[in-house]
């Protein structure tokens, strides 16, 4: 019966929804909506479960006088005083709306704290995305190459003033990439390498005023054609994908098969 | 004086998110903590003011006849959801697990079937040759549209695990991974400008809003 009765209501529950694509009547037309809101009522409550889980662990290292308990007791402090501002806002402010514009929760937690804090966590991650892009990014085979390509012509071609500028990168890039491979022409005894070397360098200088006319004239366009053409492909493969194996596995669900969620 | 003492605040934490770019340090801890913490209380009252309030006490007062009744049902699952704190009837809880698990289930198959898979198939479906102004005109929207056709199709088959991918099978899986590439770079190219473009906004409000240097 403890394993029965839940995945009845599972298998009913998603049955229902289902049906009720394919019968847009009452009492199965607003069904969908009806138990979306059930839906959102039950998973609004399974909120209290994570912060009962978030609150013991951090109390169970305050009492024990873990290693870091100092900062536990801030966590909890911070959550408790944000709770309580927010039922002062709702109980005694006039909107009854801790969200409302002129509510003291939005004026002055919202955003003195949690804004500073939430953007500069977030802004944070553009160094770390540096430092990855710089290992991810190394031009040694086609695919790591095609990857720093396309995002250096999304981000110059997406930024004012980028297709300016795209072209003394490119251009610096190119010089570089050029002396380079002069200097390991110049430590090779003649044969092809050397002068497929010799011929990389004197191509890469000969693109620099080219492709950087190209660059100034028509990177916006390439990035927008990056965007809306290959992107998007690929995009809309990984969405397909991504439907075909979600309708699958809340198929296998609704009949019982993935019964995971029981245990 | 309030808004100077709020500004103040903001700076603090933001400064001190910013000093783990030098090594984690107690300012870096305690600000990453209060972020937990605030965070979770935020999220409770955003879910109890847009969510639960609305659709249930608000149901149960402005709602009438069955569909006000019919409200009960949400609110006991929402009951035996916190069945779990007490041990001897914790099992009741899968009850309210098994709803919202069936609901998901149901909601993936009907979403995903009218917001993703159909849509997608159908704006694939594209003609490989578009009339257009010139020769160049329709020969550039032509190959747009092979592009995309080939591009969707040769993803799809890179995600295919159930053959070796040797032959055609690996010439397709291999023109696939050089769209997903392209695709991740333009992705990583977005997400790099947005987090630059956060970074940016701190960077103002410390200078501008904190400082006054600007």
């Amino acid at each position: 019966m403890k394993r029965e009765i839940p995945l009845a209501i599972t298998f009913i529950s998603g049955f229902l929804l289902i049906v009720a694509l394919f019968i847009p009547h009452k009492p199965f037309g607003t069904l969908q909506e009806t138990f979306n809101d059930w839906y959102i009522i039950v998973s609004g409550f399974t909120m209290i479960l994570g912060i009962d889980s978030l609150l013991l662990h951090n109390w169970n290292k305050v009492k024990r006088r873990k290693s870091d308990w100092p900062y536990a007791l801030a966590l909890i402090m911070s959550f408790f005083l944000t709770f309580l501002w927010g039922l002062y806002s709702i109980v005694y402010e006039p909107t009854h709306n801790p969200f409302a514009p002129t509510a003291s929760f939005l004026k002055y937690f919202y955003k003195s704290i949690f804004v500073p804090l939430q953007a500069t966590m977030f802004a944070l991650l553009a160094f770390f995305i540096a430092s990855a892009a710089y290992r991810a990014f190394r031009a040694r085979e086609i695919n790591s190459t095609l990857l720093l390509f396309s995002a250096a012509l999304v981000m110059l071609g997406r930024v004012p003033e980028g297709e300016q500028a795209a072209p003394y990168v490119f251009g610096i890039i190119s010089l570089l990439f050029a002396v380079y491979f002069f200097i390991e022409a110049s430590l090779l005894t003649a044969g092809f390498l050397k002068y497929l070397y010799i011929a990389l360098g004197v191509l890469l200088l000969a693109a620099i005023y080219p492709v950087g006319k190209l660059l100034l004239a028509y990177l916006p366009k390439i990035a927008d054609w990056i965007m809306n053409i290959p992107q998007l492909a690929a995009k809309r493969g990984i969405l397909i994908g991504v439907a075909l194996g979600g309708i699958a596995m809340s198929l296998r669900i609704i009949v019982g098969i993935e019964r995971t969620y029981l245990k | 004086m309030t808004s100077v003492f709020w500004t103040w605040v903001a700076a603090f934490f933001t400064l001190s998110i910013l000093s783990f770019l030098y090594k984690d340090n107690p300012f870096y801890k305690f600000a990453e903590h209060i972020y937990v913490g605030s965070s979770a209380a935020f999220y409770v009252l955003q879910l109890w003011v847009f969510d639960v309030y609305p659709k249930l006490v608000g149901g149960f007062q402005y709602k009438v006849g069955i569909e006000k009744w019919i409200l009960i049902i949400p609110a006991f699952l929402s009951v035996l959801m916190l069945t779990r704190f007490i041990k001897p009837i914790s099992w009741l809880s899968r009850w309210a697990i098994a709803f919202t698990v069936g609901m998901a289930a149901g909601l993936g198959v009907t979403g995903l079937l009218q917001g993703f898979l159909v849509p997608q198939v159908k704006a694939t479906f594209l003609p490989f040759y578009v009339p257009g102004t010139s020769f160049w005109n329709s020969f550039y929207l032509s190959v747009n549209n092979i592009l995309i056709v080939l591009g969707t199709v040769a993803t799809i088959f890179y995600f295919y695990f159930s053959r070796e991918h040797k032959g055609a099978l690996g010439t397709i899986s291999r023109a696939g991974i050089t769209f997903i590439m392209i695709a991740f770079g333009a992705s990583f190219g977005y997400t790099v400008m947005a987090r630059v473009s956060l970074l940016i906004g701190r960077m103002y409000f410390l200078i501008h809003d904190w400082l006054h240097l600007a």
